[in-house]
């Protein structure tokens, strides 16, 4: 495969079951783009219906690499589109796609959800995107320190009110 | 040793069928042993099945709260000094009384745990036998033995799995019975065993008492997979607030956590932890409360307690 071939990235988190909406997309990417080199990045989950369709170019997001290896490993194949296919999943993992998508650096950034058409998106409207999931997840991080934090203090004070500590008694 | 067997039931009928005459044949093997049936609300007809075919049987009809105030209320008007608790989907076998009752005479035991098989008498794969803990990441994870050759001896473990379990009631009053920071089920059972071994009183394992267990019989019934995920976890993290006093662990256990909900937007695919903190924290003042009245009557750390029941301190 040249370096400078028309190399496509599909970014999907789809399961197994879930086949059509990556063959859908598939072939509409396909046929937006004849000469496109397909490749994927896959997790263990998406990678068997991946391989089912005929895509073996996958880089598999799994335990014996790190998330920071895949997205090298995918940008140095320097493709020239990006496709992310959303699955069932959650915002996480659509904007874990959309960080994938972004890190490429691909010129042209399709995406479709399950059952809808294939539609380009300009790297801006992707990066708002992923600014807004960024911003939702690190309110949900808060979140979490914040209810870590207040069970910390309302119990430990209460232990305090109630005579100190005397855990160490054995 | 004056015994009550308590079968907790509820909408079981056909459960009752076989853990009823079971439970009567058990008890005749011992003196002065009563079988009672404590119905949890039910509104299938379970008394009436009792009524009718089980005369004999105590029944205890309440309405519908749960296991652990089920349980509680139970004891509560037993006269027993040893009382045994089943569940209604638990079998047990005609001998399984004396060894339990035998191991309750000796003065440091609080409660003992029966041997759990599958009803083809093949292992079970669900915690409750010969328990131990180890704190790992914020929670006690639970750990039960699973290789035959060591479940031949009666040995101190964490907690008696509140399927089967004999304790004396004395000292269950003196412990306040199941805690209802748990309702509706789940870590009732452990709470009460960490809190014996807390007050300097042990839990053993007795692998003489076999009891069948069709696993799944009344939970698995009334809620989905996801609920009971989740009241788990939040019933773990509620036991960790409870009860882990030792300060260092502690702070550690809050920091591990909080770590949780990064966990939750970076890994897709985990356990409902950080649902299961959020669902805790509305039950902190309970939980608060309860930690200061364990502070107050405990003699033993914790990690003297995971030490002595067999399990791994930090």
């Amino acid at each position: 495969m040249s370096e400078r071939a028309d190399n496509t990235l599909l970014l999907t988190f789809a399961r197994r079951g879930e086949e059509d909406a990556i063959r859908g997309a598939l072939g509409a990417l396909q046929s937006a783009r004849p000469e496109a080199v397909v490749f994927a990045v896959a997790t263990p989950e998406s990678e068997g219906p991946l391989r089912a369709m005929g895509l073996d170019e996958l880089v598999v997001l799994d335990a014996s690499r790190s998330a920071l290896a895949v997205l090298r490993e995918a940008a140095a194949r320097r493709p020239t589109a990006a496709a992310i296919v959303y699955s069932d999943d959650t915002w996480r993992g659509h904007l874990k796609l959309e960080i994938v998508a972004l890190w490429s650096r691909a010129r042209t950034v399709y995406r479709c959800g399950p059952h809808e058409r294939v539609q380009e998106v300009g790297r801006l409207q992707l990066l708002a995107s992923v600014a807004g999931k960024t911003a939702q997840a690190a309110l949900w991080l808060c979140a979490g320190a914040l209810a870590a934090g207040t069970a910390f203090c309302w119990l430990r004070a209460t232990q305090l009110l109630a005579g100190g500590n005397r855990a160490h008694r054995a | 040793m004056r015994t009550t067997l308590l079968i907790i039931n509820h909408n079981g009928r056909a459960l009752l069928e076989k853990s009823v005459p079971a439970a009567e044949a058990a008890a005749r093997a011992v003196d002065d042993c009563q079988v009672a049936v404590v119905d949890d609300g039910s509104t299938d007809d379970s008394v009436s099945y009792l009524i009718h075919h089980h005369p004999e049987v105590k029944v205890l009809a309440y309405r519908h709260r749960g296991f652990g105030p089920a349980c509680n209320e139970a004891v509560a008007s037993s006269v027993a000094e040893a009382v045994v608790l089943l569940n209604s989907d638990v079998v047990v076998s005609e001998d399984f009384l004396p060894p339990l009752l035998e191991d309750l005479t000796q003065p440091e035991v609080f409660a003992v745990g029966c041997k759990f098989l599958n009803p083809d008498g093949s292992l079970t794969d669900a915690l409750g036998n010969r328990t131990s803990g180890e704190w790992r990441r914020g929670l006690l994870h639970l750990h039960h033995e699973t290789n035959p050759a060591r479940l031949n001896e009666t040995c101190p473990q964490l907690y008696a799995n509140g399927g089967a379990m004999a304790f004396r009631r004395e000292r269950w009053n003196a412990l306040g019975g199941f805690d209802d920071l748990y309702h509706p089920f789940y870590w009732e059972d452990v709470d009460l065993g960490y809190r014996a071994w807390a007050r300097g009183w042990q839990v053993w394992y007795e692998p003489a008492s076999v009891v069948y267990h069709d696993q799944g019989g009344t939970i698995g019934r009334l809620f989905r997979n996801r609920e009971i995920e989740t009241i788990s976890a939040r019933n773990a993290v509620l036991f960790a607030w409870k009860n882990l006093l030792e300060p260092r662990p502690f702070r550690r256990m809050l920091a591990a956590q909080a770590r949780w909900t990064a966990d939750d937007v970076l890994i897709s695919d985990q356990p409902p932890r950080a649902r299961a903190l959020w669902a805790a924290l509305r039950r902190i003042r309970a939980a608060a409360q309860r930690r200061a009245q364990e502070q107050r009557e405990r003699v033993l750390s914790d990690s003297a307690i995971l030490a002595r029941a067999g399990g791994k301190p930090w």
